[in-house]
């Protein structure tokens, strides 16, 4: 198979701005990203720095106002996203590319059981006879790890646990069995055992079905346990990309390894953990040049006027940041 | 470490039991064993960790030893006085040495109060009655937080979430408390932020000569910052060690669970203890881990009444332990 047809839904350019009083939150600054056949990408970032805008870009779920598409295209199997009508995008939507949010409480309907929320997921798209519909409902609980699927179709989603109605979302998500899922911090509100439960449900499910997941999270941990590459963002733009490997053994922007030197751990005990100075930038006053250098341990009086470029580690690696570029050149060149 | 002076806190056989009511007649149906018989001590200078999930009852440990819930049964003693016996004004001078700090920064603080007013309130209880003395008081706590003199005179909305808690911090040291309780401190903040508070905290335990309960469902940040740990689970203690050995030796089943299902920020793998079986009912009375536990056996149909140690400073309550 060749590179392009690998790729599976690809994001160029994109800027998402929001208009209010005052200048414009440019929450979503240029990003560029690619999820490839069946496999797991993580985007992880701070709160605000763009992560969810983007999905929620890609999903075409913007309000807009007060969003703005300020630029970019997003392209998923070939079609582009942006100008496809909004028919046709709900139409991919559920289908192609399924979804799963952070609070299941809130995205399920408490009037209605979960089996009719799920057979009306399937309905959506496809015409089936009832009795289909409700066997497919069974099967599809069944296999996100939900015991006796039978009796379960009737509970209403008070009835059961954080961990279960995660689990009857992502259910829902897999209804259509989508090429895509895209999953916004899907198990940050639940116990650290369910959230190793269903991380590796949806480790699982995406071998079985061959699917590829985009998975939103802030959380490093959950990046190491379940990415093929990450892309980590911040300020609305992503700073460093790479396979798990590289950025977990190998960083190369300043943010990417402030954020792994702050987090705390056994090994750090009795040592000072490194902080970030400072907070992130309100996205409509961001500022000039590198959007990090404020905080930045490595800054030069450069970064505080020139916009960084990508650089180019190899394989895949690559971090916005050209003074530790330099840096690595010149090692390597003096070794 | 096992130091020889006297505990600053000690608590022991706690119970608290929350009737569940059903029915028009609001008959009480059964009982949720909340905290159910609960035994341990918190030395000087030490940070204590209470984990474990949702639900365990460790949030209601430290709303029992502040007061705000009378416990059904046990005893708390603070600094060698029984406390849970003393009546609200007994009670009161001893509230001011033991101070909570809660999770959510954004709804602990009186969005009317200015941080002045908020702190100001801890400053008077204290007993500064001077306006100016009050004054240079707040300033200083402010100082000690690492928050601008001049935030004195703002809202809590004008803060960002690390700030607020900062503030949150500010006010809890305002009566000059010997025991902060901090529930989930850093679970609600960005995680550049969260190195901040963990700094501040340890800090200010050094120079003030503070002790910590400190509750949380994040291992790692109490791997990081805890001396010794108690592993809760339904209500009682599974596991109590010194943090290094508990992360490094844990004996319980759920402790195991619980340590294996935390993904780390590293390249090293992941592999969760995940029971993929439907658990196994117990019988009343039995272990209450017994229904999901990989090592259960006929001995498990009965809980284990105690505690039995394993090593130093190391307790856990299983029958396969010993």
């Amino acid at each position: 198979m060749k590179q392009s047809q690998n790729i599976l839904l690809s994001v160029e350019g994109l800027k998402v701005h929001f208009l209010g009083d005052g200048p414009p939150a440019r929450a979503v600054d240029g990003v560029d990203f690619t999820v490839r056949r069946q496999e797991t990408v993580c985007i992880v970032g701070e709160s605000g720095c763009g992560k969810t805008v983007t999905a929620l870009a890609i999903l075409g779920l913007l309000k807009q106002p007060p969003a703005v598409i300020a630029g970019g295209r997003i392209t998923f199997d070939g079609r582009s996203l942006l100008d496809m009508p909004a028919e046709a995008l709900r139409e991919l939507r559920g289908r192609r590319i399924g979804m799963i949010f952070q609070e299941p409480m809130t995205s399920l309907n408490p009037v209605f059981t979960i089996g009719d929320q799920i057979g009306e997921a399937v309905l959506t798209h496809e015409q089936v006879p009832a009795e289909a519909v409700r066997q497919r409902t069974v099967r599809l609980l069944d296999e996100v790890g939900i015991a006796d699927a039978e009796q379960r179709i009737q509970d209403y989603p008070h009835q059961l646990s954080g961990g279960q109605r995660q689990r009857v979302m992502i259910a829902m998500a897999l209804a259509c069995e989508p090429d895509l899922i895209i999953a916004d911090e899907p198990t940050t509100a639940l116990d650290v055992t369910v959230q190793a439960q269903i991380l590796t449900l949806l480790k699982k499910l995406k071998q079985e079905k061959r699917m590829a997941v985009q998975y939103i999270t802030h959380d490093l941990g959950v990046v190491a346990a379940i990415a093929d590459r990450v892309y980590v963002m911040y300020a609305g733009i992503v700073v460093e990309q790479g396979t798990a490997g590289q950025i977990f053994d190998r960083a190369r922007h300043p943010y990417t390894m402030a954020l792994l030197d702050a987090l705390p751990t056994k090994e750090k005990r009795g040592q000072r953990l490194y902080s970030i100075p400072g907070s992130v930038p309100h996205p409509a006053y961001k500022p000039k040049g590198c959007p990090f250098h404020p905080r930045c341990r490595y800054r030069r009086s450069a970064c505080e006027t020139v916009y960084p470029d990508m650089c180019e580690y190899g394989r895949g690696h690559r971090a916005r940041c050209p003074v530790l570029f330099a840096d690595a050149l010149q090692m390597e060149t003096s070794s | 470490m096992s130091a020889p002076t006297a505990p600053l806190l000690t608590v022991e056989a706690l119970k608290k039991y929350f009737p569940v009511r059903r029915g028009l007649l609001q008959r009480t149906a059964g009982h949720v064993k909340a905290v159910d018989g609960v035994d341990f001590q918190i030395q000087p200078l030490q940070t204590m960790g209470l984990v474990g999930e949702s639900g365990c009852g460790k949030s209601t440990v430290a709303r029992l030893i502040l007061r705000l819930l009378n416990p059904d049964n046990g005893t708390i003693r603070f600094d060698d006085r029984e406390i849970t016996g003393l009546d609200e004004r007994d009670f009161k001078p001893l509230r001011r040495k033991i101070q909570m700090i809660f999770q959510d920064p954004y709804s602990s603080l009186n969005p009317r109060m200015t941080v002045a007013q908020s702190i100001g309130d801890g400053v008077r209880m204290a007993g500064i009655r001077d306006k100016a003395e009050q004054r240079n008081r707040i300033k200083q706590l402010l100082e000690m937080v690492g928050m601008p003199a001049a935030s004195a005179d703002r809202y809590p909305h004008e803060f960002s979430g690390g700030q607020r808690q900062r503030v949150g911090i500010a006010r809890a040291l305002s009566v000059s408390p010997q025991l902060i309780l901090c529930d989930e401190p850093i679970s609600a903040l960005d995680v550049s932020i969260q190195a901040q508070i963990i700094n501040l905290l340890k800090d200010l335990q050094k120079e003030l000569g503070l002790s910590y309960l400190f509750i949380s469902h994040d291992l790692n940040v109490v791997s990081y910052i805890c001396d010794h740990v108690c592993v809760m689970y339904r209500g009682r203690i599974v596991e109590s060690a010194p943090a290094a050995v508990l992360f490094d030796d844990p004996r319980h089943p759920y402790t195991l669970k619980l340590l294996s299902a935390v993904p780390e920020a590293t390249t090293v793998g992941w592999s969760p203890r995940v029971e993929s079986e439907r658990p196994k009912a117990t019988p009343p009375g039995g272990c209450s881990f017994a229904d999901q536990c990989p090592d259960r056996n006929d001995a498990c149909n009965q809980a284990p009444q105690d505690l039995v140690r394993v090593g130093d400073e190391h307790f856990v309550r299983c029958w396969n332990a010993s």
